[in-house]
């Protein structure tokens, strides 16, 4: 069943189409957006938790229409949003700006608000840190405070935003935990440039550019489009689209092969770098045409 | 007579459900007979009788240490009788804070000064400043960058329109009276104390009807440079308090009831979603 379903969404910022005939339909699960700087990711996400309106097309999230009054409060009560870049009023201590959050998202009775924004920082692992000033938190600490707000009454959609943005590798392993389990009973849908945590999180992934979707499938089918072209060799080859030296001395060389050469297993980074080069390619066709 | 021990023992989904009050009545009345006549079931149920009582108590020193510290603003909300969920949506505002009414306190309190001391030149600066103190408000009390955590805000359920008036209201609030104590301070009619109430209710209500479509930030500033046009040029015409005299009241009572029809019928799209980022 369809939890999201964006049909013709178009969005223009002055001349630039941010978004352009997007299409995508959201599921219980977890669904990873890839994409470049500029290539739309953020205000798609924006336009499904209704923080932002699309110019053209139709959103809908669990059937409600969010141009209507109604629709936006009904989904907004199951909605878990993160957004990319976020600040914290002055004062707050970290139980302070969650229970703020907490109010804003009708929580009245005090005793059960408190009790769920000590579960959602427990979960992130901010449970002894709850008296502590936010702007005395490090820059890990805080997007966990943000990942706990999100968190708020087990909502039924949650859109983050670069979650793992700022964290360190412990962290943004227990993250995936509590991620992957919300979206046991959730649709979660997240933005990243990190191609491992789609990997490790995402059964689905979409990769835009330009404000349109390039591919939009499950992870293995992504990493498969790159069977066959990506190689080792002891040098960069004049062939490859993207070419680094490895850890081993080897360079790992990611394009078209030539005939010959040891060819490596693919990885979803390799995958997303070629498809996104594939696309660079195709726009300097269709300006040179 | 002997009572008889029982062969049986109730479970612990059962005996949960005796402490919880979830059975129903005929089955709770038949767990309660067995659990007096069986010390197994008796002690099973003082011991999870023990966990629920530590639990809960657990959970009320949990809620007592982790509860947020309100700050000086929200005890001083709370013992004006507003909830405590009201006064941490307000502290939450820069203009609710002490820097800021700090700074309005200071910017009227000059204002005060000069009227003092320099007779038509400071009761027009301090008709000037007045007014604009809770336009100010306003516009940073709702304006793009008034709580760094719009972007979430925005998204939550609660309404948008609401968290407006709630905050409008408390700016106006904590910025009238500082005005009315310099106001107190000024040479001249006993009115002037009061009398830049109303193009301050005028201004604020004005800002409010133009923000939908110009931002908060952008009403206020067109509100503002209206307002010290005015005021200059009545000011050098040594006429200060024509803007606040009769017709100027009256002028000021009609913008403010057409301003305030328009906010009333525009209540709706302080809600939508932004259409520029």
């Amino acid at each position: 069943m369809s939890s999201a379903r964006l049909t013709g969404i178009g969005k223009r910022y002055g001349r630039h189409h941010a978004l352009q005939s997007v299409d995508l339909d959201l599921s219980p699960g977890v669904t990873g957006l890839l994409g470049p700087n500029g290539a739309g990711k953020t205000t798609l996400l924006r336009i499904i938790a209704t923080a932002l309106a699309a110019d053209q097309g139709q959103v809908r999230v669990f059937g409600h229409d969010p141009t209507t009054a109604r629709g936006r409060v009904e989904i907004r009560r199951n909605l878990g949003y993160l957004p990319q870049e976020a600040g914290f009023p002055r004062g707050f201590t970290t139980f302070g700006f969650v229970d703020y959050l907490a109010i804003l998202k009708e929580w009245t009775d005090r005793d059960s608000r408190h009790a769920e924004v000590r579960r959602v920082l427990a979960d992130v692992d901010l449970g002894d840190l709850t008296t502590k000033r936010v702007q005395a938190l490090s820059g890990g600490q805080r997007r966990r405070v943000l990942v706990a707000q999100a968190l708020i009454g087990r909502p039924q959609l949650l859109v983050l935003d670069e979650p793992t943005n700022g964290l360190d590798p412990a962290q943004r392993a227990r993250l995936r935990d509590i991620l992957s389990t919300a979206a046991q009973t959730a649709t979660l849908v997240l933005s990243t440039h990190q191609t491992e945590d789609v990997a490790a999180l995402c059964e689905r992934v979409v990769v835009l550019d330009g404000g349109r979707i390039h591919f939009d499938g499950s992870v293995a089918e992504l990493v498969a489009s790159a069977a066959g072209r990506v190689w080792l060799a002891g040098e960069r080859h004049a062939r490859a689209r993207h070419a680094w030296r490895t850890g081993t001395g080897l360079w790992r060389n990611v394009g078209d092969p030539p005939p010959d050469v040891e060819l490596a297993e693919p990885t979803l980074e390799d995958a997303y770098l070629l498809l996104v080069g594939d696309h660079a390619v195709e726009l300097e066709m269709e300006a040179v045409s | 007579m002997t009572i008889p021990r029982p062969d049986w023992h109730a479970d612990e989904p059962a005996l949960r459900g005796l402490l919880d009050g979830t059975v129903g009545p005929v089955f709770a009345a038949s767990l309660e007979s067995h659990v007096m006549r069986c010390g197994t079931c008796r002690d099973q149920l003082n011991l999870m009788a023990y966990d629920e009582t530590l639990e809960r108590t657990w959970s009320a020193i949990r809620t007592t240490v982790q509860a947020p510290e309100p700050t000086w603003l929200e005890r001083f909300l709370r013992s004006c009788g507003l909830s405590e969920e009201t006064g941490r949506l307000l502290a939450a505002v820069p203009a609710m804070r002490g820097a800021w009414l700090l700074g309005v306190a200071v910017a009227l309190g000059f204002a005060g000064l000069a009227a003092v001391f320099s007779g038509d030149l400071g009761t027009g600066l301090f008709l000037l400043v007045a007014p604009l103190a809770p336009v100010a408000g306003v516009a940073a009390a709702f304006g793009g960058d008034a709580d760094p955590a719009q972007e979430m805000v925005v998204t939550t359920p609660y309404s948008a329109t609401r968290l407006l008036l709630l905050r409008t209201a408390a700016v106006l609030a904590t910025c009238a009276p500082i005005a009315m104590l310099v106001g107190l301070a000024l040479p001249g009619p006993d009115w002037l104390t009061i009398a830049w109430l109303t193009p301050a209710a005028a201004g604020a209500t004005v800002t409010l009807a133009l923000a939908p479509r110009f931002g908060f930030t952008n009403a206020a500033v067109a509100v503002g440079a209206v307002w010290s046009v005015l005021t200059v040029g009545t000011t050098q015409a040594h006429h200060p308090t024509l803007l606040v005299g009769s017709v100027g009241q009256l002028v000021c009572v009609v913008l403010a009831a057409i301003a305030g029809a328009l906010v009333v019928s525009q209540f709706r799209s302080f809600d939508l979603p932004r259409r520029q980022p």
